[in-house]
């Protein structure tokens, strides 16, 4: 189980919260604003009030102890600055997204230590671009993947002494046995980039691999459960 | 018996459509300003000019030459031409006549012919009176013989020119849009101009050595002194003559200064219009380009991707310091306000545009701005910014095609990056065209090799390529099971081996971009030698 603190209640975070698969995440929901507090339970979000600005609050709900990852959502980007150094300076190994207004804003939250900026405008204006050029594979994937349709993208970790040890993975054939479609690897063992399926030779997979995903959640939930099991063979 | 026949004539040619459509080709040619026939049109009458401008001079060099004579007959002919076909789509003399007629119907008096007749010949008067006409008209006499004094007005040839070319009827514009101006300064600078030759007149003409022997060279000197020309021919040489000059150099100054600054400002009060137009007429040559209304941050997104591709895109903004910005890199921009019916006309949005984008910051303009251009034209596809979610709905009642909400896309990000934060920045790659893998489609064509194969057929794994899915409207498919409903489509995930393709499908295929195209290159080459 993960466990994310999400600062900043606005439309943005409002999104996210919605999206995030509960079952594997724990999340809990902080601003330093009364008024978004209200908001958030108007929408049965239960959040609590927090000043960003002290680290002994920050420390107090488990940054640099077990939270995973920090959601910077703050409407103003100094905000969002401040609030990332304070969290770096307590945790080193803290995944940290933030999201961002202006775009001057990106390198200093990078300097501050954020492992990912989404800009909302950049973003929407790629999508508007996509949907120019690729009409057919954007509204396929804002339909599905990115939709409320029942199709996710999943990480896969291969455990240690799994049945997937050794396998090529060729030898796989999820789409038949699980109605998955196996689309990349990723080696942790070489980088932390991941491979396609369709454009690597084909190869041995080890224990800490991870396996990309995409299919119903049901396939999913099936397969991450046989991965662990021993026993199990396909 | 002669009005009879005339009013039959006036209500044929009210009915035929072959009268219509020639006075409608002829008024394209000649008047409408947003034709193409009318620009080539303008072109080889400038050409003509020139020619026969050239054949004019040649011939008051050297001998008459045979050859000139003809282009003279030929051009003089066309001029002529011309001028009727002018003259005759000025006005419709049928109208006047059948409207004549049925008021004398109506009220149940004689019909008067003459009258009428009188009245539709001062209608053609009055074109033959417009300074145009008169121009063209005193183009053509001259090269009648008996009128051959009159060949210096053979110059107005050269006036033609104003009719055919834009840049010359806009000066004549300005100079129109400022005449109260310039004439307010003409009547001083003539009552001024007056005095000061009188005055010199005066002091200069009793004068033994005196240059100035009349009124005229009083004139003459007072004007090329107070352009400051000052070619130094007459000089004044008495002391009242000389005070005079001093004065009328320091006003003169003054006059030429204020007559620069109006046609100045003039000139800066067109030129938004003229930009304009500018962009309007280099718009009129491209097909399939894209409108964008506003240029805030998501505008300058796109335009930056859009440039990159070579796509031809237009600019409306109401805010200046985003129209700057715009220009400042070189895009097609106008300043005004999309929500207007007018400007989105002038901007080409019946007029090969193909996409229109409406992504301000604000909602309300975004809804208006779909609304206008649903209701200017019913093909076009329109992509709209949304911020509150609650306004989705108005949008796709106001006709858009596709609705974006920037914030939510964000938070979604965010959300997956939190569940699989390198896949998704992978897919996120493939989708954005930053890889060299590529997801695209493959359309089962007509008559294509991949209609009715089975999906096991396609060999995919030997070509390292991923079938995701196959989309398709063919209702065939629907027993299949992982359906998705894609718009009006079915995505069908994950097709199992024994799915039949159909015509219309298109296959989602993720691989090396190279080997999707050798497979879509392989299948066309299949189809054509299947043809032959």
């Amino acid at each position: 189980m993960k466990k994310v603190a999400i600062f900043g209640y606005n439309r943005v975070s409002f999104e996210a919260i919605s999206r995030i698969d509960r079952e594997a995440h724990d999340i809990k929901v902080f601003d330093h604003k009364p008024e978004h507090i209200e908001q958030a339970l108007d929408n049965d979000i239960n959040a609590t009030l927090l000043d960003f600005k002290s680290d002994e609050c920050l420390r107090s709900i488990g940054i640099g102890d077990d939270i995973n990852t920090l959601l910077c959502c703050f409407d103003n980007d100094s905000e969002n600055v401040f609030l990332t150094m304070s969290a770096r300076a307590l945790d080193k190994d803290l995944q940290i997204i933030a999201i961002i207004e202006s775009p001057d804003a990106s390198e200093k939250l990078l300097a501050a230590g954020a492992n990912k900026i989404i800009d909302p405008y950049q973003i929407c204006g790629h999508k508007i671009h996509d949907m120019l050029k690729r009409p057919d594979i954007t509204d396929l994937f804002d339909q599905t993947v990115f939709g409320r349709n029942d199709l996710h993208l999943a990480e896969v970790e291969v455990p240690e002494n799994s049945f997937l040890q050794g396998i090529f993975a060729s030898q796989l054939e999820l789409n038949s046995h699980y109605n998955l479609i196996l689309v990349g690897i990723i080696n942790k063992q070489l980088s932390d980039q991941m491979h396609f399926v369709a454009e690597e030779v084909d190869r041995q997979l080890n224990s800490g691999d991870i396996l990309v995903i995409l299919g119903p959640s049901r396939e999913i939930r099936a397969f991450k459960k046989d991965v662990k099991d021993e026993y199990c063979k396909i | 018996m002669l009005s009879r026949i005339i009013v039959y004539l006036a209500y044929f040619l009210k009915s035929s459509k072959r009268y219509k459509n020639s006075k409608l080709f002829f008024w394209n040619l000649l008047e409408n300003q947003d034709s193409k026939l009318k620009s080539y049109f303008d072109f080889l009458m400038i050409s003509l000019i020139f020619l026969s401008i050239y054949f004019l001079f040649y011939d008051t060099g050297q001998q008459f030459s045979v050859m000139g004579g003809y282009v003279e007959i030929c051009i003089i002919s066309i001029f002529i031409i011309e001028y009727l076909l002018r003259l005759w789509i000025y006005s419709n003399t049928h109208e006047i006549i059948i409207k004549d007629y049925e008021k004398a119907l109506y009220l149940n008096i004689k019909f008067n012919l003459t009258k009428t007749l009188i009245k539709s010949i001062l209608n053609k008067a009055e074109y033959i009176f417009t300074p145009y006409a008169i121009i063209d008209l005193l183009a053509i006499l001259p090269s009648y013989r008996p009128l051959r004094i009159l060949r210096i007005f053979l110059i107005f040839r050269i006036f033609k020119l104003f009719r055919y070319s834009n840049s010359i009827r806009l000066y004549s514009d300005i100079l129109v849009t400022k005449r109260f101006e310039l004439l307010t300064l003409l009547i001083f600078t003539g009552f001024f101009l007056l005095i000061a030759s009188v005055s010199v007149y005066i002091f200069e003409f009793p004068e033994n050595d005196s240059d100035i022997h009349n009124l005229f060279e009083a004139f003459y000197w007072a004007i090329v002194t107070a352009a400051a020309v000052g070619y130094g021919d007459i000089t004044p040489h008495t002391l009242g003559g000389r005070i005079v000059a001093m004065i009328l150099i320091f006003v003169s100054v003054g006059i030429v200064a204020f007559f620069t600054s109006i046609l100045i400002s003039a000139f800066n009060e067109k030129m938004p219009e003229l930009r304009e137009n500018k962009i309007t007429s280099d718009l009129e040559r491209y097909r399939n380009f894209i409108i964008i209304c506003g240029f805030g941050r998501v505008g300058q997104e796109i335009a930056s991707h859009l440039a990159k591709d070579k796509q031809k895109f237009i600019i409306i903004d109401k805010n200046e310091h985003n129209i700057s910005l715009a220009r400042k890199l070189k895009y097609l921009a106008i300043q005004n306000d999309a929500t207007r019916n007018d400007v989105l006309l002038s901007a080409g949005i019946n007029q090969g545009a193909s996409t229109i984008l409406c992504i301000t910051g604000d909602d309300v303009v975004n809804v208006y701005i779909t609304l206008t251009s649903r209701h200017l034209s019913k093909d076009i596809h329109i992509i709209s910014r949304v911020n509150r979610h609650e306004n989705l709905s108005k949008m796709y009642q106001a006709g858009a095609n596709n609705v974006i909400l920037p914030f939510e896309v964000a938070g979604l990000l965010a959300a997956e990056f939190l569940g699989q934060p390198v896949a998704f920045e992978a897919i996120l790659g493939v989708l954005q065209n930053r890889s060299d893998i590529g997801m695209e489609t493959i359309l089962v064509t007509e008559k294509s090799p991949l209609d009715t194969q089975k999906i096991e057929q396609l060999d995919l794994l030997q070509r390292k390529l991923t079938l995701l899915g196959v989309i398709s409207a063919n209702a065939l498919h629907l027993k299949h099971k992982n359906k998705y409903r894609v718009k009006q489509q079915h995505f069908y995930f994950n097709p199992e081996q024994h799915f039949i393709l159909r015509q219309g499908d298109m296959l989602v295929i993720l691989g090396r971009k190279y080997s999707i195209d050798h497979f879509r290159n392989e299948i066309e080459k299949q189809r054509l030698r299947a043809k032959t």
